[in-house]
């Protein structure tokens, strides 16, 4: 007795080990609504591309590099030279890769074998039975699913309180449709099923004939089954972790799909015994990669070398002499790619303006209430947890707080009016021939998105001065802006005006959170002019003159049109300074559109280029980060007066002026780590769209106001839609990982990775390139891996290995 | 000849579905911009056709064609009300499509298939003669088809794809049925002749018959119940063709029978069975649509439930009223498809402004009693004894559903400037009801058939149905005291399976199979 339940102790530990491990394997999605960018391979970056390809074949049947093709292409046309294939060939395990140069060149002119995941039971049932289960299976818990995580799409909404997998057991003991499509007695086989869901995977488990080390892999495998429902989960769990909690939604879906598994199993477990045992034993086989991965990540690095040998091109060219004085207008932009590129073109209208980059909420974590609005929104980083609650307008709103919100309230009961059972007729035949206008007014694109405009937000509950003060000097010192201040300080957060797109969240500003980033903006500007505050940075040897006003702003990245809120601190003093700047601004959106126009399709001449956030027809409004490859924090002055072709992060950072490297680490483990995911985001949704991309825009459909179906219903969609990384005829983005280049001593860059291994991780796995710039601002140091550094002039960097290789 | 106009507005569709097939590729610019100009043609003429309408009454052009065998335009009140309404949702999804597509490999095509979709409901609306009703009947469901597996590798996309089809050809062996019934019975193939004989009761024996087929066909094409099923799963196609699908081919059934209301006014029986299964199919689809979570499906099964009002209506022998109901639910349907995009900022704009206010047993109960004040008054401001006592009916189960609106005011929670607009809301909506519902009367007083008075059946069937819905109504003002009961969590398992009908089809049909390579 004794032993057996020890066994099952261990069983239980070893389940749940399993459980988790492939829990953190799936990344989160969060919903639409605060649509950020998530790395796909979160919990792949342990290892490196071949090994996260193996696993990722096996689970999920997908492959993490473009077709051979695609590398064969940029061989042939000499994008990827020689030297960068010689080069990633050298750091690539040495009994695994090509002999040689021309070796790997034959093999990226194969095409490299189609990759299979490896069965499930729904599979092989599938096979026997002609009956294509995993669709079915797919197609049910996406409409329970879909009901269970509805955020107020129907009136009529599912029953709440339970958690997933009691929910769905209530669901499943009624719904009839499995036993119609074939598997007769399945309401009574989930009936039977524990009431927990631990206890039914346990069951699960044991009957499939499931242990040790196949658990992690399959479970894994059913997660990935799921699609964007487990992500979603993940989601949650993400959200409870951070909040210092837990959740088993995820578990709760897991179980529910292993009830399914064991269904099938029951019925056709005879007839695909044999099968079902050898596949068992291929999800307990370790994950290991294929020659074939390892060439496929070799070409990948190729690309990715030859890509930053122009970088380091660009880079080493000279820089421009920064005027010297004091600047007419400081304008602080997000670190987002789109800022890049209105950034060049603001200095050159005026190289009397200093423009700096530094993440778009502007270090300030808030949950943040609109006017009229119960609801709290997160603007900021999704790695952080808010510090600061804010909200729009004061207590003079208060009757226009009421007003708004009586408004909504009718409008919201009119809504409800238009959906429900029989007043649904009445709606129609009373209002239905208003809609000719309305399909007019949205046909012909006359209703406009427009900037926000709340009345200005405020600390809710508020700061004491020492507070405002501390996080005032913290962001500036942040973002290196302790002196020459400018009579006028524009500090520019970026939203995109958009309509009618489930999608608009992944073109607002990441670094809020998924939403646009004025609120954050305006909240610094009324900080930096609070007059106690300014006394308080003085004392904390920070002297803004008299006459500096900051003034919050928004760049409509679709539009490149800038709002200025400047009614939040009227300044008579200032007005020229204003006109002025709005003249440069404007100038500098004219020429930003006629840049983004050579990209986008049907934009010639850059006319129409606005148009496009209003037209409720657009599938690719802007490109918003497609193309992203590279990571740069420095000086402006190292990037001032080259064309980075709005495919780079541009952080200002000035180590001689970061006493400790506080800032260096902050940068290292907060944006940098916020640009990784959306580079991956990038990368994922480009190689493997199937999975990590959001499929086609034209078939999206809703989902409980948290995310898309394509088509019917089924899995939830996450990642980018294929419409944001194709243009129809070629992929805007081209699929490479990020190269991180930073002006700082390399020791310094080596304690902070020391210190955070979760960020190591990333770049020892080479999910992110390090690179170290000199004193000039050029790329002259690779990180190696492993805490080391390889000068980049030297031709192979993996010396050691090819040694042992030949 | 004058009376050949609307035939201009299918022509110029047709030739810019040629025009798309010579570039049935990728961003296809001049086929695009053609087809946008061939719509805004066709709308000229449809507009066009109305004056002629105004200024030289009805008519039926001269026949383009062989005898009977052949095209004719007809003009009345119900054509070019038709015509102006798919020549301009047509022209809305059109200019929609051209951005929406651009960049997709096989636009040219699909822009091709949707003009000629356009032509052959136009060709349909404006039909003179059976022949052309039934000919650009057929093409509208096979050009409809090609539009729906426009993915042709999704399989969910066949398996609706394959339903729609299968229902669709029944349809067609209904309506070709009853098409010859027509011809052969009043010796005529030409449409005005016909319902005109009817009218002056010169019936042939087979017009019940025929009439019972018309409303088979109107059944299908119209996805009632049980064979709604195509319906709700034709969201995998691209948005253009879901809003020109639930706003303009959908109609074809009402259409259908509203074009020969007075053949159908033959047949009591045939009218009175369009009643119980519209009046159902409203009901399920009704409540079903309560249940979805996910947009698309959501507003399938609202067209669902409003095509069944509208058969209802029919059934009623309210045929201008069914009108109505086609024109406005197509206005408002596609715009809810094309703009269904913006479901994630509805659902959290939803909850901004605080919980909801719950109306318990009192509230609602007054709702009703203020509700049908108001019905009271605007009725008769309008005049209530030139209505039959079906409109009388139908207006009261539409006042059932104004009492849902004034019951979120008036709960106990709601303040009082809430309560305010939520009433003046209602009264707008009971007088905008009321003035659209006698316009389509006047309008089209002469051209569709006067209700008759309603003899013990009709009664019966009059009272079952305010009964039903004034019920669900009720119940569902109640929603919130008794949805999240646990008795209901059963029912609502059923209901947002659609009580399972599709699933049987699906099963019928091998809708799961596994597909083989072929």
């Amino acid at each position: 007795m004794a032993e057996n339940a020890t066994l099952t102790t261990l069983h239980a530990d070893a389940l749940t080990e399993a459980t988790d491990a492939a829990m953190r394997a799936i990344p989160p999605a969060w919903p639409l609504a605060s649509n950020v960018a998530v790395n796909p391979f979160l919990g792949q970056t342990g290892d490196g591309l071949a090994q996260a390809g193996a696993r990722l074949r096996r689970v999920a049947g997908i492959r993490v590099t473009m077709p051979r093709s695609w590398y064969a292409g940029r061989i042939a046309s000499g994008a990827i030279a020689d030297e960068d294939l010689a080069a990633a060939l050298a750091c690539a395990p040495p009994d695994l890769r090509p002999k040689d140069v021309p070796a790997l060149k034959e093999a990226a002119m194969r095409p490299a074998p189609e990759p299979e995941a490896l069965p499930t039971v729904a599979d092989l049932a599938a096979r026997v039975s002609g009956i294509d289960w995993p669709a079915l299976i797919a197609e049910r818990i996406g409409a329970w699913a879909a009901g269970y995580f509805d955020e107020g799409q129907a009136l009529w909404a599912a029953p709440r309180g339970k958690g997933a997998y009691a929910a769905w057991r209530a669901y499943a003991t009624h719904d009839l449709t499995p036993e119609v499509a074939g598997l007769s007695g399945f309401a009574a086989h989930v009936a039977d099923a524990p009431e927990d869901a631990r206890a039914a995977i346990a069951r699960a488990v044991a009957r499939l004939g499931l242990r040790g080390a196949a658990l992690a892999s399959y479970f894994h495998r059913m997660l990935v089954t799921l699609g964007g429902w487990a992500q979603y989960a993940r989601y949650r769990l993400w959200q409870a972790e951070l909040a210092g909690g837990s959740d088993d939604v995820l578990v709760g879906l897991l179980a529910v799909r292993l009830v399914w598994e064991e269904a099938l199993h029951g019925r056709h477990g005879d007839e695909i015994g044999a099968r079902w045992e050898e596949v068992r034993a291929g999800y307990a086989a370790p994950v290991a990669p294929t020659n074939d991965l390892v060439v496929d990540a070799i070409l990948q690095e190729a690309a990715e070398r030859a890509a930053q040998r122009e970088l380091a091109t660009l880079l080493a060219a000279p820089s421009p002499v920064p005027a010297a004085g004091r600047p007419a207008l400081q304008a602080a932009f997000c670190i987002d790619v789109r800022s890049e590129v209105f950034r060049r073109a603001l200095e050159a209208a005026d190289p009397g303006i200093q423009t700096l980059g530094f993440a778009g909420f502007f270090g300030l974590p808030v949950a943040h209430r609109r006017f009229a609005s119960d609801v709290e929104e997160r603007r900021l980083p999704v790695l952080l947890e808010p510090r600061i609650s804010t909200r729009a307008g004061g207590p003079g709103d208060d009757a226009a707080d009421r007003a708004a919100r009586i408004a909504a309230r009718a409008k919201r009961a009119w809504g409800r009016f238009k959906l429900a059972a029989v007043s649904s007729f009445a709606f129609v035949e009373a209002t239905g021939p208003v809609y000719a206008a309305k399909l007019v007014r949205d046909g012909l694109g006359l209703r406009a998105a427009g900037a926000a405009d709340d009345p200005a937000p405020r600390f809710d509950p508020t700061l004491d001065v020492d507070a405002r003060t501390g996080v005032a000097e913290t962001v500036l010192r942040a973002m290196s802006l302790t002196e020459n201040f400018a009579r006028l300080v524009l500090l520019a957060g970026h939203g995109a005006g958009v309509v009618n797109n489930p999608h608009a969240g992944a073109l607002q500003c990441g670094a809020c959170g998924g939403r646009s980033g004025e609120v954050n903006a305006r909240l610094l500007a009324v900080l930096l002019n609070d007059r106690d505050v300014r006394s308080g940075l003085a004392s904390r040897g920070i002297d803004v003159p008299e006459d500096t006003l900051f003034l919050g702003a928004l760049h409509d990245t679709t539009t490149d049109a800038v709002t200025i809120y400047a009614a939040d601190h009227p300044s008579p003093a200032h007005a020229a300074d204003l006109e002025r700047a709005r003249a440069r601004l404007d100038a500098a959106g004219k020429a930003a559109r006629a840049e983004r126009a050579l990209r986008l399709p049907r934009a010639a001449g850059g006319r129409g280029v606005a148009s496009r956030s209003r037209d409720w027809a657009e599938v690719r409004p802007e490109w918003a980060l497609a193309g992203c490859n590279a990571f740069i924090a420095a000086p402006r002055g190292r990037t001032a007066g080259r064309s980075l072709e709005g495919r780079a992060f541009l952080h200002d950072y000035d180590w001689r002026r970061d006493e400790g490297f506080g800032t260096l680490e902050l940068i290292m483990t907060a944006p940098v780590v916020v640009a990784s995911w959306i580079s991956l985001q990038y990368y994922g949704s480009t190689v493997a769209p199937e999975v990590f991309g959001s499929g086609d825009k034209l078939l999206h459909n809703v989902t409980g106001g948290i995310g898309v179906v394509e088509g019917n219903g089924g899995l939830l969609r996450a990642g980018l839609p294929w419409q944001s990384v194709h243009d129809g005829e070629r992929l805007v983005h081209e699929p490479l990982r990020l190269s991180v280049c930073i002006e700082a001593p390399r020791a310094a860059m080596v304690e902070v990775l020391a210190r955070h291994d979760g960020v190591r991780a990333l770049f020892d796995n080479r999910w992110l390139h390090l690179f170290a710039l000199d004193d000039e601002g050029r790329m002259a140091w690779r990180y190696a891996g492993g805490l080391e550094w390889t000068p980049v002039e030297a031709r192979v960097e993996c010396e050691p290995q090819l040694e042992t290789a030949g | 000849m004058i009376h050949l106009l609307p035939l201009i507005a299918p022509a110029a569709l047709a030739a810019a579905s040629v025009v798309a097939f010579l570039s049935p590729g990728p961003r296809p610019r001049f086929a695009v911009r053609s087809a946008e100009i061939m719509a805004l043609l066709a709308l000229a003429a449809s507009v066009l056709s109305v004056v002629v309408l105004a200024d030289r009454g009805a008519g039926t052009g001269p026949t383009v064609g062989f005898g009977d065998i052949g095209l004719a335009a007809r003009v009345d009140a119900v054509s070019v009300t038709m015509l102006s309404l798919v020549s301009f949702v047509g022209w809305v999804v059109l200019r929609y499509a051209a951005t929406y597509l651009d960049g997709e490999t096989r636009q040219g095509a699909f822009t091709g298939w949707l003009c000629a979709t356009l032509a052959s409901v136009l060709l349909l609306v404006s039909a003179g003669t059976l022949v052309q009703f039934v000919a650009a009947w057929i093409a509208t469901s096979l050009c409809l088809h090609r539009l729906l597996l426009f993915h042709p590798d999704r399989i969910a996309a066949q398996r609706a794809a394959r339903k729609k089809f299968v229902t669709a050809r029944i349809g067609d062996v209904a309506l070709v049925a009853a098409a010859i019934l027509l011809a052969v019975g009043f010796g005529t193939g030409d449409l005005a002749e016909i319902l005109e004989a009817a009218r002056a009761g010169a019936v042939p024996a087979a017009a019940p018959w025929a009439a019972g087929l018309l409303a088979v066909a109107a059944l299908l094409k119209s996805a009632q119940f049980p064979t709604h099923g195509w319906l709700t799963e034709v969201m995998e196609t691209p948005t253009p063709v879901s809003a020109l699908l639930h706003a303009g081919v959908i109609n074809a059934g009402g259409f259908l029978l509203i074009r020969f209301a007075d053949v159908m006014l033959l047949a009591p029986g045939v009218l009175a069975a369009l009643v119980g299964i519209g009046g159902f199919t409203a009901l399920f689809g009704g409540l079903v649509m309560l249940t979805q979570p996910t947009v698309k499906t959501s507003l399938a099964w609202s067209t669902v439930a409003q095509m069944g009002f509208m058969i209802l209506q029919c059934g009623l022998a309210l045929f201008p009223l069914a009108l109505l109901h086609i024109v406005a639910h197509s206005l408002y349907k596609a715009h809810a498809f094309l703009a269904s995009g913006g479901a994630v900022e509805g659902v959290a704009a939803i909850r901004r402004p605080g919980p909801v206010a719950v109306p318990g047993g009192g509230a609602i109960a007054r709702a009703f009693v203020l509700a049908l004040a108001i019905y009271g008054a605007v009725g008769a401001a309008f005049g209530f004894e030139s209505k039959s006592p079906q409109a009388v009916a139908l207006g009261a189960i539409l006042i059932f559903g104004v009492a849902y609106l004034l019951a979120q005011g008036l709960a106990d929670a709601a303040p009082r400037p809430l309560t305010r607009r939520t009433a003046l809301l209602s009264v707008a909506a009971a007088t905008a009801y009321f003035a659209l519902q006698t316009g389509a009367e006047r309008l089209t007083a002469g051209t569709l058939p006067a209700t008759p008075a309603p003899g013990p059946l009709e009664w019966a069937l009059i009272v079952l149905a305010v009964i039903t819905f004034g019920f669900v109504a009720a119940a569902q003002s109640a929603f919130p005291l008794w949805a999240h009961h646990p008795a209901a969590a059963g029912l609502r398992v059923h209901l947002s399976n659609g009580l399972y009908a599709n699933a049987l089809f699906d099963r019928v049909l091998g809708g799961w199979s596994v597909r083989r390579p072929s």
